[in-house]
């Protein structure tokens, strides 16, 4: 492995941070002490299986939680700023301006009586209220122009759009003020998988001609190969391991991201599907060792015993877990 | 957001149902505001004219009289050109009331949820629950009328329940909708939210909650005024009623004294309930179909 120091700036920090879902019968741990950062200009992705907290996260970035879901802990860095302390009326001005939302399921996130022209004017006119009306139609249909779509779009509703449409409407809605972050929450589920190309095609040229840098979460495998540049896999709230992506694919080190990688399907070899042992606890109570130890093949007293820390054991490469950091040091 | 607003022209707004059923009300509204130009409105008022005159394009109709007259010397033209417009400022003022209270305490109780949604509720249910003509006809038997708007107050006390019950369930599932989660996201305030980004999908439940309250307290007040507890001075579709059936008009076949004033009515409620659905078909573009 090439041991590189990587000097980028981090543009997004998450420093312990822990989400808590306040419910009557406990609260469930929706993501608990998840540690990472977002270097400048790269793609990184946010994989784990459904319910793992992946969402939680990304809405816990943008502040977005909602009730009975409370952040109970840790620091949100976006390009200077700390978002947790910041109040509902500075988080309005700072939200679309420096960290943008490509929503989970388009066709929910455009409202269905306003043209599309209203929709993205007035995300705009939200934070540059001077913008006069000519202009304002000029760079309407640029960043319409930007995510591949007709000018014609300009004058829609969004029942007259397809999937992919509405989804890059939504891409073009988040690149409107020129974020330096983007959160991509699982922005090609519920499309077809040629539109899903055009889709993932479009956030990656607009990555490259802006530069931004964005956080893309999905559990798509494939797709995030080859999308992101570094992977974070999260289990049941806990980040268990956050790589390269080329490291990660290669040489998987945790259990679990094992697991995942071995659940792609394969085309040259129809090998029988994986078929994970056990269940994952119950959210509202973690045991007390290692998160994933009802699952891990290789649980050993110690992982019952004591939960590992996310350490970094080569350069932008950590990991969780007792049998990988023994191994490295024997 | 000044920008956006009703001068935007659409070719949708002249859709068929809306069109028909603005022009019923206008007739019925122009009997009213063009009527007293071209008309003796004194003539509406007891012994103003023969009693009992048939209308023109009967036997022994009377240029002078052309929808007749009544028992006690009543011009029945005249009179309906007085009460048309009476019955619809009751139903207007009532109706806006009603919606107007039940915007606010709706959204409020949507929007904030908790010990305050608890309150307006149970406060709007209870309302419901109410049997509002027993309770008007008390009212009204002890208020002294003296002109249609104390009338519309009193309707108006049943007509906020139905807006808020509306306005709450609207409110709710708007409330967790994906584009309103983003326009919060982009920036906009609970008054951008609750203007730009509901209202307009609310728009048909409103539009038709208001209609049919404009009808509702038309139909209260016609009740009331049909049952002798109107305001007795002022001439109005329910008191032309109440004055046919005190006479037996109906049974000695004066037609021309109890029909004009239903037909108004009819025309009223079916002209209301057409602009309901054409509102329906404009605010909801997935109602209208392929464009021409």
């Amino acid at each position: 492995m090439i041991h590189r120091i990587n000097e980028t700036p981090k543009i997004l920090e998450v420093k312990d941070l822990s989400v808590h879902y306040f419910t009557s019968r406990g609260a469930v741990i929706a993501a608990n002490s998840v540690n990472f950062y977002l270097r400048q200009g790269e793609i990184m992705g946010l994989v784990g299986e459904s319910g793992c907290g992946k969402t939680t996260v990304a809405m816990a970035i943008l502040q977005m939680v909602q009730s009975p879901g409370k952040i109970t802990h840790g620091e949100i860095w976006v390009d200077g700023e700390e978002l947790n302390s910041l109040s509902e009326r500075e988080l309005r001005q700072l939200r679309w301006r420096k960290l943008a939302l490509v929503p989970q399921g388009a066709m929910n996130s455009l409202n269905p009586v306003l043209k599309i022209k209203e929709q993205m004017g007035d995300a705009i006119l939200a934070h540059e209220r001077q913008l006069g009306r000519a202009t304002l139609k000029q760079r309407i249909l640029q960043l319409l122009d930007d995510v591949g779509l007709p000018a014609r779009v300009y004058e829609m509703f969004p029942h007259e759009l397809s999937g992919g449409m509405k989804q890059r409407v939504c891409i073009a809605m988040a690149i409107a003020l020129n974020p330096p972050v983007i959160i991509a929450d699982e922005p090609t589920s519920a499309l077809d998988v040629v539109v899903q190309r055009v889709v993932a095609q479009t956030l990656l040229d607009v990555k490259k001609r802006l530069g931004v840098s964005m956080l893309m979460i999905g559990h798509d495998m494939g797709l995030q190969a080859q999308m992101v540049d570094r992977v974070a896999v999260m289990y049941a709230g806990n980040l268990v391991e956050v790589g390269p992506v080329e490291a990660i694919f290669e040489e998987p080190l945790h259990p679990y991201t094992q697991l995942l990688i071995e659940s792609i399907p394969s085309i040259d070899e129809r090998k029988p599907l994986k078929v994970t042992e056990g269940l994952t606890h119950d959210l509202r109570n973690p045991p007390p060792g290692c998160i994933f130890q009802f699952r891990c093949p290789y649980v050993t007293d110690e992982c019952r015993a004591g939960r590992p820390p996310l350490e970094e054991i080569a350069p932008d490469h950590f990991v969780a877990c007792f049998k990988v950091k023994s191994a490295r040091l024997a | 957001m000044v920008r956006r607003s009703v001068s935007r022209y659409n070719p949708e707004w002249l859709n068929k149902k809306l069109v028909i059923g603005g022009s019923m009300i206008l007739v019925v509204v122009l009997i009213g505001l063009v009527g007293p130009l071209f008309w003796n409105t004194d003539l509406a008022y007891v012994g103003s004219s023969p009693r009992s005159l048939p209308p023109i394009w009967a036997l022994k109709g009377n240029i002078a009289h052309p929808l007749g007259t009544e028992n006690m010397g009543r011009d029945m033209l005249a009179q309906l050109i007085v009460g048309t417009p009476s019955s619809l400022k009751v139903g207007l003022i009532a109706a806006s009331i009603g919606l107007g209270v039940g915007l606010v305490l709706g959204s409020l109780a949507g929007y904030m949820g908790g010990k305050v949604d608890n309150i307006i509720r149970t406060l709007a249910d209870s309302a419901t629950t109410i049997p509002s003509l027993a309770v008007l006809v008390v009212i009204a038997a002890h208020v002294r009328m003296q002109d249609t708007t104390v009338m519309a107050l009193i309707l108006a006390l049943f007509a906020w329940p139905h807006p808020t019950r509306i306005v709450r369930a609207q409110v709710l599932t708007l409330r967790e909708r994906g584009y309103v989660r983003m326009a919060i996201l982009s920036g906009a305030n609970a008054f951008e939210v609750m203007f730009i980004e509901m209202l307009p999908n609310m728009l048909p439940w409103l539009a038709a909650s208001y209609t049919g309250g404009i009808s509702g307290a038309i139909l209260g007040a016609t009740g009331l005024e049909v049952l002798g507890l109107g305001p007795a001075r002022v001439p109005s579709l329910g008191l032309i009623i109440n004055q046919a059936t005190g006479a037996s008009a109906l049974m000695r076949g004066l037609y021309w004294w109890w029909m004009p004033p239903i037909l108004i009515l009819m025309i009223i409620f079916t002209g209301f309930f057409l602009i309901t659905m054409g509102l329906d078909e404009i605010a909801n573009p997935r109602l209208r179909g392929v464009k021409a």
